[in-house]
């Protein structure tokens, strides 16, 4: 389990400010030792995992929750990227999306996303599927360890 | 009995005796034929032609006899008769023998019209001959180019359908999340009015939302492709009622079916179509317990499947209008539900090639009737 000691930091990529707001309500609600920090699209993704330049600062993530749809670069890219570099290759990446279409499914898993859930409709069941994340991923999961 | 001496002519009258009467039948045959009948000699000249010819190409016979078939059919027709350094003209000509050709011809006035032509061959006294069979096609092509449209425009249409109702998902989502949240958030801590504005908007996403996922399930029907393969629909029923499990189980309802036959049809849909049906009958249930009865007999080469219910039952008046988008015959008080469940059904009983229907009773209960697939 995850030292809650040092906190829990979760990159959230999304480009929708009403879904960002949403997640952090529901976030805060679930687990409020997580600290949530939010890029708008797939190249400020990039740049915060590299921890360069306004990114030196950033943390790495214990986490990445990924949208599909974003500008500049899309999920899908951002995920293989993510899965090619070898620094980075080892963090839980979970698509976190609109779609429910079976290929953008396949295609995820296929890129060797963690897992893939798509965004309920209903405020309670989206609650509820941040939940899990917070249950699963920081409660019962076992996390790569740093060093 | 008289011995007649039939005066015996001589041999070659005889046979141009025979020849003339079977050229005189001949042409009778051609005459009387209903397509336009143009006879072409093996260097592309018109020899003979019928009265339909005459109308249909707009020329007196007497200006078409003689006459290049390539001025009445510029292209497609002469060049198929022609020999060449690689065939022979019985070889030229047995490649068309049998063919429909669809090509373009031409009335004397210069209007072009799409024609179908049928050759057959006839060795005549001077060669080989080809009798074409000429029908113009003008009205067959415009329904052809008329279903194309409507096809098409099908297409267009659920495929905005489903743009639409995918795209409009996205805002809703945010309106009905941030509704609810305020509700959650804020409930008690405003006013009364406020807790009754908030409680409207967010019945009013939550309903909009299921409209939408209707609608795209509905346009899901029409776009999405279909495997049509021969399937138990036995098993599609099955399928049907695990899916109803637990209004099964609330409702008490009794389902029973006698054998299904095996049809043609894609699986998912029936198994939509089945658990629409049942699904209402269950729902629509009158105070008794709801009893359900799946049969399927063989009609006109289709199967013609049954689903009996004792429920409330459907006027006679409603029974078509009930089949169309968003219809309801009931207040969102008495039972929920966008009205597009038998929408749905009429569309994949459409797309697999049937008909749907109803006979009702008020308080006796109905009885929704479809076919599909050919009976094997």
């Amino acid at each position: 389990m995850k030292n809650t000691a040092m906190g829990i930091d979760v990159l959230l990529v999304e480009d929708s400010l009403g879904d960002v707001r949403l997640t952090q309500e529901a976030f805060r609600a679930a687990n409020s030792e997580i600290r949530l920090h939010v890029v708008m699209d797939g190249v400020e993704a990039l740049g915060f995992l590299a921890q360069k330049g306004a990114y030196s600062d950033a943390p790495r993530p214990d986490l990445i929750l990924l949208d599909l749809n974003l500008p500049k670069m899309n999920g899908r890219e951002v995920l293989k990227h993510i899965r090619s570099d070898d620094g980075l290759k080892s963090i839980p990446t979970v698509i976190l999306t609109t779609s429910d279409s079976a290929i953008d499914i396949n295609q995820s898993y296929t890129l060797h996303a963690n897992s893939y859930l798509s965004k309920p409709v209903h405020l309670d069941k989206f609650e509820s599927v941040v939940r899990s994340i917070n249950d699963f991923w920081f409660e019962k999961a076992q996390l790569p360890q740093a060093g | 009995m008289t011995n007649a001496i039939t005066k015996r002519r001589p041999a070659a009258a005889d046979s141009n005796q025979q020849m003339i009467q079977s050229e005189a039948k001949y042409r009778g045959l051609l005459e009387a034929a209903p397509d336009a009948m143009v006879v072409v000699d093996e260097e592309g000249s018109i020899v003979l032609v019928n009265v339909q010819a005459e109308k249909q190409f707009g020329y007196p016979r007497d200006e078409l006899i003689g006459r290049k078939v390539t001025d009445i059919i510029p292209s497609g027709f002469a060049e198929r008769l022609v020999a060449d350094e690689l065939r022979s003209p019985e070889e030229a000509l047995a490649q068309q023998i049998g063919a429909g050709i669809e090509l373009t011809a031409m009335r004397k006035s210069g209007a072009k019209f799409p024609i179908e032509i049928m050759l057959s061959p006839f060795e005549g006294v001077d060669g080989i001959l080809v009798t074409a069979a000429i029908r113009d096609i003008s009205r067959r092509k415009a329904a052809e180019a008329d279903l194309i449209e409507l096809n098409r425009s099908n297409e267009e249409l659920s495929q905005f359908a489903y743009i639409a109702s995918h795209d409009l998902q996205e805002p809703l989502r945010m309106i009905s999340s941030y509704t609810q949240l305020l509700a959650q958030r804020y409930a008690g801590k405003l006013d009364a009015d406020a807790d009754e504005f908030i409680a409207f908007a967010v019945d009013g996403a939550e309903r909009m939302q299921r409209l939408i996922q209707d609608l795209l399930a509905y346009s899901r029907v029409g776009t999405k492709g279909m495997t049509v393969t021969l399937i138990s629909s036995q098993k599609s029923l099955d399928l049907a009622l695990a899916n109803l499990g637990s209004a099964i189980a609330d409702s008490g309802a009794r389902i029973t079916s006698d054998e299904l036959p095996p049809v043609r049809a894609d699986e998912m849909q029936l198994v939509q179509l089945f658990q629409n049906l049942i699904g209402n009958a269950i729902k629509y249930r009158s105070a008794k317990a709801p009893e359900v009865h799946v049969s399927a007999i063989q009609r006109r080469g289709k199967w013609q499947f049954a689903v009996k219910d004792n429920g409330l039952g459907i006027e006679a008046q409603y029974f078509e209008r009930i089949f169309g988008m968003f219809q309801r015959l009931h207040t969102r008080r008495e039972f929920s539900g966008t009205g597009i469940g038998l929408a749905i059904c009429r569309k994949i009983v459409e797309r697999n090639g049937g008909e749907i229907s109803v006979t009702s009773e008020i308080n006796q209960g109905s009885t929704f009737r479809f076919s599909l697939g050919a009976a094997t």
